[in-house]
């Protein structure tokens, strides 16, 4: 482990993240509000920082990142850049005390969109933009958007890049890390462009219609209104946020496909295929269940049904309706949503589809060779045999989820949170989805947890963005043995 | 498979030149056949032009090697370009890309894999209830099959001539009759025995009415079990996939299973030995509609048939190399047998032919031949009746394909040119049938 190197890598990445914080104060310069100020200060603290473990730990350039110290470089880099991104808030007329504001911010990087401002009108434009467009950046990934743009994290690339991208088998679209990286973020901000006109020509006014998108795309689920998308209450806007929640939720790499003229793409994909009937599934149950207890027309109940469950299975969190005063069965589909998550690749949170389905086939090859005790199977994913050190590390995964999830939610009931609470928030921060039940239902927030709490759930999200090996590592004694 | 080549065109009197880098090899086809050998590698211009490659009509290039292959046929075309050249290429990968080899590379005529062969002559047994031979001409609309003829068939006994009394309507054309391991041209006043092995021409659609004479039913096939998980076992698991009929394979090498677990999706791999009773049982073996025994030892198939027959499979088919069995195989009880060197053969035959012939097939025992062909009109069988042109002895007309129709032929029939027919020749005959089907000018 070289840690001058992985300090200096990290005092590029702050300097140039110090940067983009032009972006909301420019925006905060336009609407003249008072977050001009804090920008600016936190703006130079961040650049500043960044430049002094720069300068300070200044190494040679090396040629090559070991796996390692990808992790080290990506689990340090984002805990780096949550904390410098919560200095806006702290500054800022949005949070009253450091953690909340670091709440505030890895929540958004982390694209969870779990929130302690309780009355969000009240918040600055700039700070607000701010909230969005650091999901924005986190949806992608801040990392792989370095490896595309910066041309010094050019070697050992691919390390980093795995050990951020959310999926359990990396595609490369091209043969170099770079071009594959720039092509994600092409294909991201392309949609995202998209989104926005359609939203634009809904009747939105364009600072809401780029502060939702950038909280749609990457999954995130941050709004600029107290009431959330409900604010808007349009069959446009929701068919619209629907659609996109859903893209954000299939695997860019398919949009890229796409885009490049293979229209069927999507049907051929086993995965996406998976994640669609699921779906499709599941809205069909909700608006069933939700359909006479809780609305009384058809369309109503599948429009809300239909947006919640798109929500929380793509690890958005947006809401349209209180799910809470849903039926109890409605509720329970909407908690195994949370760790069911999107597709692999996507800029969704959760296991993922891949993982659920691989687990579902491992699960079925056991039955199978109990029938059959000799015979040789091999689990498949669109007719390729998967390898087995995936399949391990699939296993290996789901269960440190569990464990993880489990052993978090006992912590935060010892804290002092009730059981329905503890159970829901837990799970909704290691799935980055953002509301959960009780507490921090859709209607409530996350102010209410207690202080130890927060810094739990901080954890959880960075946990469950980077697919938990990346952080967990760092613990394990091993790593750091010479 | 060189070897069974050599042998066929050996008996109809053609110059082989066997070339070949295996001593044991080389001395086994010396002592067995009449043919001339070289030593060393077919893809060297040396061995090839000693062995007199300018003056052969055609080049056979089918060693183990796909690679090979398409070299001796490079180097076959730089030394002597109007030679015809056939390479055999046994990879799957292949496959697609047949035709289009054929069509853009200019040093091969011809691809042949018998193994393909092998798998719909499988196929074509599968979907014949009771055949032990089946042949298919006219893109499978005219089948050629042989069945075994038993003591409680109503045709066991029967006159020919009599035959459409007892039937009431068109006899099938019946054209040869194996008794006793010696093949008959039956005529009029010959009588149908029991243990007659029967080679009938029947159009595709009638063959089910043909053959519920011989107290065939169709019974489909749902379940299949292949023991065997080589080239053909994989082919064969993958064609019975994609007709959606369910199907297990046994293979004994753990290697093999994992790559064909990897490769079908939904055949059952097991892992195990096919004759291994336990296994069999545990796989439901009585549940089976037919068990196809494919390895490499054809000793081991046959008792894996016949083990699978005891325990209760319905049918089986086995394949078996060596001709020095088939007499066996029915007084063991085993009907249907698979042959890859005759594959082989009925492969590389049609383009060994001449004439404008588009298939050939070789009957069990290789004493006989369907040939069919297109009749040219410089040919001698063009524009008289059928009773006219001398055909050599041993050799019949047995069908006349004219545009979408099919003819059974009678003494007064006429072939017009560009109708396709099927000639049915013994081994003796064919020479003369190649003299009469190829075109006289083609010499001047």
């Amino acid at each position: 482990m070289r840690w001058r190197y992985i300090l200096n890598i990290i005092g590029i990445l702050i300097f140039f993240f110090g940067l983009t914080m032009i972006l909301p104060l420019l925006v905060g310069l336009y609407y003249q509000d008072q977050s001009v100020i804090p920008f600016l200060k936190s703006m130079g603290i961040t650049v500043v920082c960044g430049l002094l473990l720069y300068l300070i730990f200044k190494s040679e350039k090396a040629e090559v990142i070991s796996q390692r110290e990808g992790m080290a470089i990506v689990a340090v880099g984002w805990t780096a850049v949550g904390l410098f991104g919560a200095l806006p808030f702290y500054l800022g007329n949005g949070c009253h005390s450091f953690v909340d504001a670091v709440f505030e911010s890895v929540s958004g990087f982390t694209t969870t969109g779990a929130s302690i401002l309780t009355n969000i009108a009240a918040v600055s434009k700039g700070l607000l933009f701010w909230r969005s467009f650091i999901q924005w950046l986190g949806g992608m990934g801040i990392i792989v958007l370095s490896v595309a743009i910066l041309p010094f994290i050019g070697v050992g690339g691919m390390q980093l890049y795995k050990a951020e991208v959310p999926s359990p088998v990396p595609d490369k679209l091209k043969p170099r890390i770079r071009d594959t990286a720039m092509i994600l973020w092409k294909v991201y901000a392309l949609i995202s462009l998209a989104e926005t006109i359609l939203l634009m020509l809904g009747g939105m006014g364009l600072y809401d219609a780029v502060c939702h998108t950038f909280t749609t795309m990457p999954t995130g689920g941050f709004s600029t209104k107290n009431g959330s998308i409900a604010h808007f209450d349009s069959v446009y806007f929701d068919s619209v946020f629907i659609f996109f929640m859903l893209m954000a939720g299939i695997n860019f790499s398919l949009h890229y496909q796409m885009i490049k003229g293979k229209p069927l793409v999507f049907w051929k994909d086993s995965e996406c295929r998976f994640f669609l009937c699921t779906v499709l599934l599941l809205v069909i149950v909700v608006s069933i269940n939700v359909y006479g207890s809780v609305y009384e027309t058809i369309g109503n109940a599948f429009r809300y049904g239909a947006f919640q469950v798109v929500s929380i299975i793509t690890t958005t969190g947006f809401a349209t309706a209180d799910y809470e005063k849903w039926p109890a069965m409605s509720q329970l589909i909407l908690l195994l949503c949370m760790f069911f998550g999107a597709s692999a690749g996507s800029t969704g949170g959760g296991m993922k589809c891949l993982r659920i389905m691989l687990c579902f086939k491992y699960c079925y090859r056991e039955l199978f060779t109990l029938i059959h005790p000799h015979a040789v199977t091999q689990i498949k994913i669109g007719g390729k045999a998967v390898p087995d050190d995936v399949m391990r590390s699939v296993v290996g995964f789901l269960a440190l989820y569990m464990g993880l999830f489990a052993l978090s939610a006992v912590m935060l009931a010892g804290i002092g949170v009730d059981f329905r609470t503890s159970f829901a928030a837990v799970a909704a921060s290691v799935g980055n989805i953002g509301p959960g039940f009780g507490l921090v239902g859709p209607a409530d927030n996350y102010a209410q947890i207690p202080f130890w709490g927060k810094w739990l759930l901080i954890w959880c999200m960075l946990l469950g963005r980077l697919e938990i090996f990346t952080v967990i590592i760092l613990v394990v004694p091993e790593f750091w043995r010479k | 498979m060189g070897f069974h080549i050599a042998s066929h065109l050996a008996l109809e009197n053609k110059d082989v030149v066997v070339i070949d880098n295996n001593p044991e090899a080389t001395r086994r086809i010396s002592d067995n056949l009449d043919v001339q050998i070289f030593m060393g590698s077919g893809s060297s211009p040396v061995v090839l032009e000693e062995a007199g490659i300018q003056q052969s009509e055609i080049i056979l290039a089918v060693t183990n090697s796909d690679e090979t292959n398409l070299v001796a046929c490079l180097v076959a075309n730089i030394l002597s370009p109007s030679t015809k050249k056939l390479a055999r290429l046994r990879d799957a990968d292949f496959d697609e890309y047949h035709r289009i080899f054929r069509e853009h590379a200019p040093h091969i005529d011809t691809i042949i894999n018998p193994e393909i062969e092998v798998v719909k002559t499988i196929y074509r047994m599968m979907s014949v209830p009771g055949a032990v031979d089946v042949g298919e001409f006219a893109d499978g609309r005219i089948k050629f099959v042989g069945v075994n003829l038993e003591d409680e068939s109503r045709l066991a006994g029967v006159q020919l001539s009599d035959l459409p009394d007892i039937i009431g309507k068109a006899r099938p054309l019946i054209a040869a009759v194996v008794r006793e391991d010696e093949l008959i041209i039956p005529r009029g006043n010959d009588r149908l025995e029991s243990g007659d092995l029967v080679y009938f021409i029947s159009e595709e659609d009638k063959l089910l009415d043909t053959l519920s004479l011989f107290n065939k039913y169709d019974q489909p096939v749902n379940r299949a079990l292949i023991i065997g998980g080589g080239r053909i076992g994989f082919r064969l698991a993958s064609l019975l996939e994609e007709n959606s009929i369910y199907c297990k394979i046994i293979e004994q090498k753990p290697d093999r299973c994992a790559y064909l677990a990897e490769r079908l999706n939904k055949a059952i791999v097991l892992h195990g030995d096919g004759s291994d009773q336990g296994l069999l049982a545990e796989e439901n073996i009585q549940d089976m509609d037919i068990v196809i025994t494919l390895t490499k030892d054809e000793e081991t198939n046959i008792l894996a048939s016949l083990l699978a027959k005891r325990m209760g499979a319905r049918k089986s088919i086995t394949r078996i190399s060596k001709f020095s069995y088939f007499p066996l195989m029915d007084a063991i009880g085993l009907e249907q047998v698979v042959s890859p060197r005759l594959s082989a053969i009925n492969t590389i035959l049609q383009h060994i032919r001449k004439g404008k012939v588009l298939s050939a097939i070789s009957i069990k025992g290789e004493q006989a031949e369907l040939i069919e062909a297109v009749a040219l009109e410089t040919s001698e069988i063009v524009a008289k009746p059928l009773r006219n042109i001398s055909f050599p002895k041993g050799a019949m007309v047995a069908g006349i394909i004219r545009k979408e129709n099919i003819i059974i032929p009678s003494g007064d029939s006429v072939i017009e040119p560009d109708d396709r027919v099927i000639i049915f020749a013994r081994r003796e005959a064919i020479p003369k049938i190649e003299k009469i089907l190829a075109v006289k000018l083609e010499y001047f």
